[in-house]
């Protein structure tokens, strides 16, 4: 009977990952599975070629993801959400390309031997770290479909029968879903994610013992929100993270890629090239989460983390260091620096409201001309974010989901293999 | 006799208001002050009684054409068709009111309107206000679709949408307040305001599931049979009538989005209550596993609470002041449980995700339990389209968790495997990884359904037709997986007993350790799992194991003690006490080493010095008599051990250090 446990590892792609790969089969071919490789008659090369292949394909994915609409027309633009989605299934091939090259070399490099042990287990350190960035930024995800629900009553207020004039009721309309919505967007960027945590006071001492339910003890009771029903914010209360409220995204980016360190050659070397692979990983990782966080709304969201220098002979360094520039400069824009996320289409929604808001500002009806068509303007800019983050932020939390997942999945087995004895039983 | 008591009243009120009104103005607050002071004077009516003395009077001007302008719909969200039918129904049939009229009624309206909208104290505070307010409301909506359905008064109907925004934003206000305070309401007149309740069906009812029943009611959770009912019958009718109205006029999202936020407060603060922490993964992943457990004891009971009482009553309120709204019943439900629901959920996936040490598999075969025991029940919860992705979320954690479950059950293989060789047990007795191993495993067959399903990947498969897999057999995956550790405890087993340097010894470890499991096994129901043809290889290696013991122990000794049978000759007497002083050496031996021995099962042990006495006692008894009969052997004949001797040792055989 075979050790039950190594199925799991020896677990094929998922048809996800394998329609990828077997897309981009015309560029790089994948490392084949390896399964006959022992140390005395493999190829000293072979390894290398596999990790060399994985370091390159890794350099295409990113460089994909840097390409514009000139080069290619169906690139979408630099993080918007259908790029956002790109980068996390771009992630997602690299994550399973590495866990495939991980355990076709284990035969031949052990992957519980020094100095490979202790390089996995930090990459591992990070990947925890970078699953709770998943939950937080599933809340993110959650925030804009919450401020999508306000931008479609704004749409559907101005966006009637084509023909049809906007009056004042559907102005008036507008406007108060649109003030609700940067309401809920200046909670969100003022607190950090502060917001919500008001019940997050409790804790698990002894306090809570005496208010445990009772089955019928629940009674009717009155909030205790704002004291006038017609407060004009009060109520808007964004939604509670599912994170601790000193949990800071910020500070777990400064964790995930915190002494991302070089492996030195003789580590690589003594490793089959792998040491090489598990960084290359570590960088991925830390600058796809970083993107993440960039672009969607997370509690304490700050880009400070760096990306500690990446020697450009790898060569997936190149395209990683101008990713992470390109987002670092977009962040810096006089218009996005204090944005709650640099998702384009967050943006979008910011311009649109504020031009609606202006536009519509101690407006006289019937509304003149030229302010229709400035109105009519803006509102088919609103209509369409709404549509696409009606058909992206759906997918993208699902990936998001995938991410987590896959990223336990894969923390899991390489656990299971580094805590399997090989010299027993 | 009623319907004429109020053709006469009605016709009064008109003659009044005839007379002394001078002026249109003073004419419509003359009605609403009939129209507030009794519920017969419907605006309504009285504008039918005027509209029909005026169209009597001189023709109406012609209206027609399509309304071009439909209300304002959402681009994305079906809206249920405005109530339009009836009304233009009857624009089609009966004369249509002149437009003259239709501006008063706007002007009344606005009027009428513009007070409640200013009013600095909830209109709900007093149910007669709200009454009025809402029919004026009605009135207004009426006349906006008419305005529409005629097409010809653009301004006119600018106003009345303008109107009715402005109603519709103060029905928001009142709507949030009555749901975060519902005491500050008047209680619901006698009767509530029902004018016309009964059109709902028609309009809204079609095809969505809801218009059939009068309130849907969440189906009854067994052993969490308790609904919260966070409001009275009558504040739910209250804020029925309010998102009738706001669905009504096309502002159903907005009634959704106040309803969701004004709920989460509730939601949270409920939860906040169960005394459950929000934990990280990281933080699960560094705790303790002490810890965890703690958390875990408040995580199962506070899940089952939540969803099993908060959510179902969320919904039965939902549903109840959504009646007949679909879908923004729906929406609003989900938008105002989903971030509790998933943060609890979220710790079972922090928690499979975790280390999954064995000792682990009690607490998180507790979680999946609970998960999975409550899917089913979900299902009437959860299921509108809007739910899908958390129920499919309640699924996925179910998933996870149970492949936590089988990898923290094959971790247990690790753990043997893993478990060093260096130090056996003294004396040959039963080794610490031995007994835990056996009682985890007999701990474990306490769960064996959930883990034949966790090992058949067959999560949360109870209920269903796939549930009728039997972990009772020994080809079920779980009996297949437990007769895998068995076999892989028996190799460690047999390597351990190579650390000792004596093979009697590691005879007798491999004895106690088979005969240990046996037991362990017989008197659980591994011993269904595992099956007879199991326990009997297993007495048969125990056995093996006996004999290789008296083999290697006793062979030597009863070897030297041959005399080569009796009356043949046989040996010189020399040869004889030779051999008597070998036994003597070997025996003295044996017994001070084996006496610090140890079998732990007293039948074995009895079994096992059993068998020594009749290998030894027979060949040594017959020594000593034929040296004892033996002429030149008896002189000087030293027996240092009689048979009594011997058969009392072999007695003291394995009673272990302490004895």
């Amino acid at each position: 009977m075979p050790a039950t446990d190594s199925s799991s590892a020896a677990a094929p792609l998922t048809s996800f990952g394998r329609s990828f790969l077997s897309h981009r089969r015309d560029q790089i071919p994948p490392p084949p599975p390896d399964h006959h490789s022992h140390s005395h008659t493999q190829h000293p090369s072979s390894s290398d070629l596999e990790i060399d292949a994985f370091h390159r394909h890794a350099a295409d994915l990113l460089h994909d993801l840097l390409s514009d609409s000139n080069s290619d027309p169906s690139a979408p633009d630099l993080l918007s959400l259908a790029w956002t989605r790109r980068l996390l299934d771009s992630f997602l091939i690299c994550l399973e390309e590495f866990r495939a090259i991980l355990f076709a070399l284990a035969d031949s490099q052990p992957l519980s031997r020094p100095p490979l042990d202790r390089l996995l287990l930090d990459f591992l350190d990070r990947a925890v770290k970078a699953l709770d960035l998943c939950n937080a930024l599933r809340d993110g995800l959650d925030l804009i479909r919450q401020w999508r629900k306000h931008l479609a009553i704004a749409a559907a207020a101005l966006a009637p029968a084509p023909a049809a004039q906007r009056g004042e009721a559907q102005i008036r309309r507008a406007r108060k879903a649109l003030t609700d919505l940067t309401i809920l967007m200046l909670d969100d960027k003022d607190a950090g994610g502060v917001v919500g945590q008001r019940n997050r006071s409790f804790g698990r001492a002894g306090t809570t013992r005496d208010s445990l339910p009772h089955g019928h003890g629940h009674h009717r009771r009155s909030s205790s929100g704002g004291s006038s029903g017609s407060g004009s914010g009060s109520h808007l209360r964004s939604l509670s993270w599912s994170v601790s409220r000193t949990w800071s995204a910020a500070r777990q980016l400064q964790a995930i890629g915190g002494g991302l360190t070089v492996p030195r050659a003789n580590d690589i070397a003594a490793t089959g090239g792998l040491a090489s692979a598990v960084y290359a990983m570590g960088a991925v990782l830390f600058v796809v989460t970083w993107a993440l966080v960039a672009a969607i709304p997370c509690q304490d969201r700050g880009l400070q983390a760096h990306l500690t220098a990446v020697p450009r002979t790898f060569p997936w360094a190149g395209p990683l260091i101008t990713l992470f520039d390109r987002i670092l400069d977009e962040s810096k824009k006089k218009d996005r620096k204090h944005s709650c996320g640099l998702l384009k289409e967050i943006h979008q929604i910011e311009r649109c409201s504020r031009q609606l808001m202006e536009v519509t500002d101690a407006a006289e009806f019937p509304l003149a001309d030229d302010k229709d068509s400035e109105v009519q303007e803006a509102t088919q800019e609103l209509v369409q974010v709404c549509g696409s983050l009606k058909d992206g932020l759906d997918p993208l939390e699902r990936q998001v989901r995938e991410m987590f997942h896959r990223v336990v999945r894969t923390r899991t087995e390489i656990l299971d293999y580094l805590s399997r004895p090989h010299n027993a039983g | 006799m009623a319907e004429d008591g109020e053709e006469k009243l009605l016709a009064t009120v008109q003659h009044i208001v005839q007379t002394l009104g001078s002026s249109d103005t003073m004419t419509e607050d003359i009605l609403r002050v009939f129209s507030n002071y009794d519920g017969r004077l419907s605006l309504d009516k009285l504008y039918a009684a005027r509209a029909a003395a005026a169209s009597a009077a001189g023709g109406g001007g012609g209206l027609g054409g399509g309304g071009e302008h439909s209300m304002p719909e959402s681009p994305t969200l079906p809206l249920p068709p405005p109530p339009a039918a009836a009304v233009s129904a009857a624009a089609a049939a009966g004369r249509p009111p002149p437009v003259t009229s239709m501006e008063r009624t706007v002007r009344t309206l606005d009027r009428q309107i513009s007070q409640f909208v200013a009013m600095d104290r909830l209109i709900w505070a007093d149910s007669a206000d709200a009454d009025a307010f809402l029919e004026a409301v009605d009135d207004l909506i009426g006349t906006v679709q008419e305005l529409e359905a005629a097409g010809t008064n653009r301004g006119l109907f600018d106003r009345a949408e303008e109107l009715l925004s402005r109603c519709m934003a103060r029905l928001e206000e009142e709507f949030r307040a009555l749901i975060e305070r519902p005491d500050d309401a008047a209680p619901a007149a006698p009767g509530g305001f029902r004018s016309d309740g009964s059109d709902d069906e028609e309009d809204f009812g079609g095809g969505d599931g809801y218009g059939d029943e009068p309130i849907p009611i969440a189906k009854p959770v067994t052993d969490y049979d308790v609904v919260i009912d966070a409001l009275s019958p009558g504040s739910v009718a209250n804020v029925h009538q309010i998102a009738r109205r706001m669905v009504d006029a096309g502002f159903g999202r907005e009634c959704a989005e106040v309803y969701a936020a004004a709920r989460r407060g509730f939601v949270d603060e409920s939860v906040a209550r169960l005394g459950v922490r929000p934990r990280t993964a990281e933080e699960v992943h560094a705790s303790s596993w002490e810890e965890l457990e703690f958390d875990i004891a408040r995580w199962i009971p506070a899940f089952n609470m939540v969803f099993r009482i908060l959510i179902p009553s969320e919904r039965r309120l939902c549903d109840r002041v959504f009646d007949g709204l679909a879908p923004f019943g729906d929406l609003a439900f989900v938008a105002a449980m989903r971030t509790q629901a998933l943060q609890l959920i979220s710790f079972g996936d922090a928690i499979s995700s975790s280390s999954r040490a064995p000792e682990r598999l009690f607490r998180v075969v507790d979680m999946y339990e609970a998960v999975r025991d409550l899917l089913p029940d979900l299902d009437p919860v959860f299921a509108d389209p809007y739910s899908a992705a958390l129920r499919a979320e309640v699924t996925a954690v179910c998933n996870t968790l149970g492949s936590s479950i089988k990898g923290i059950f094959m971790e247990l293989e690790n753990l043997i495997r893993r478990d060093p060789a260096r130090v056996a047990a003294q004396g040959g007795g039963i080794h610490p990884i031995t007994r835990y191993v056996m009682n985890y495993l007999r701990a474990a067959c306490g769960s064996r359904q959930t883990l034949e399903e966790v090992m058949e990947g067959d999560f949360g498969a109870v209920g269903g037709a796939a549930a009728a897999v039997d972990p009772d057999r020994p080809t079920s995956s779980l009996a297949v997986h437990i007769a895998w550790i068995m076999d892989v405890l028996h190799k460690n087993l047999d390597i351990k007993s190579k650390i000792y340097r004596d093979p009697s010894l590691a005879c007798v470890f491999l004895m106690n350790n088979g005969k240990y499991i046996i037991q362990k096994v017989n008197d659980s129901e591994l011993g269904v799992l595992l099956g007879d043809e199991w326990i009997k290889q297993m007495t048969n290696r125990v056995r093996r194991w006996s004999m290789d013991y008296q083999r290697v122990t006793w062979g030597k000794v009863t070897t030297v003690l041959q005399t080569g049978g009796p009356g043949v000759g046989g040996l010189p007497a020399t040869a004889m006490k030779q051999k008597l002083r070998m036994f003597n050496t070997y025996f003295q031996e044996i017994y001070e080493v084996q006496s610090e021995w140890v079998i732990a099962d007293e039948q074995l042990r009895v079994d096992v010095r059993a068998a020594v006495a009749e290998a030894v006692m027979p060949v040594y008894t017959a020594l000593i008599s034929r040296l004892k009969s033996s002429p030149e052997a008896r002189h000087d004949l030293y027996i240092k051990y009689t048979p009594e001797d011997v058969e009392a040792c072999i007695q003291h055989l394995f009673e272990g250090a302490a004895k």
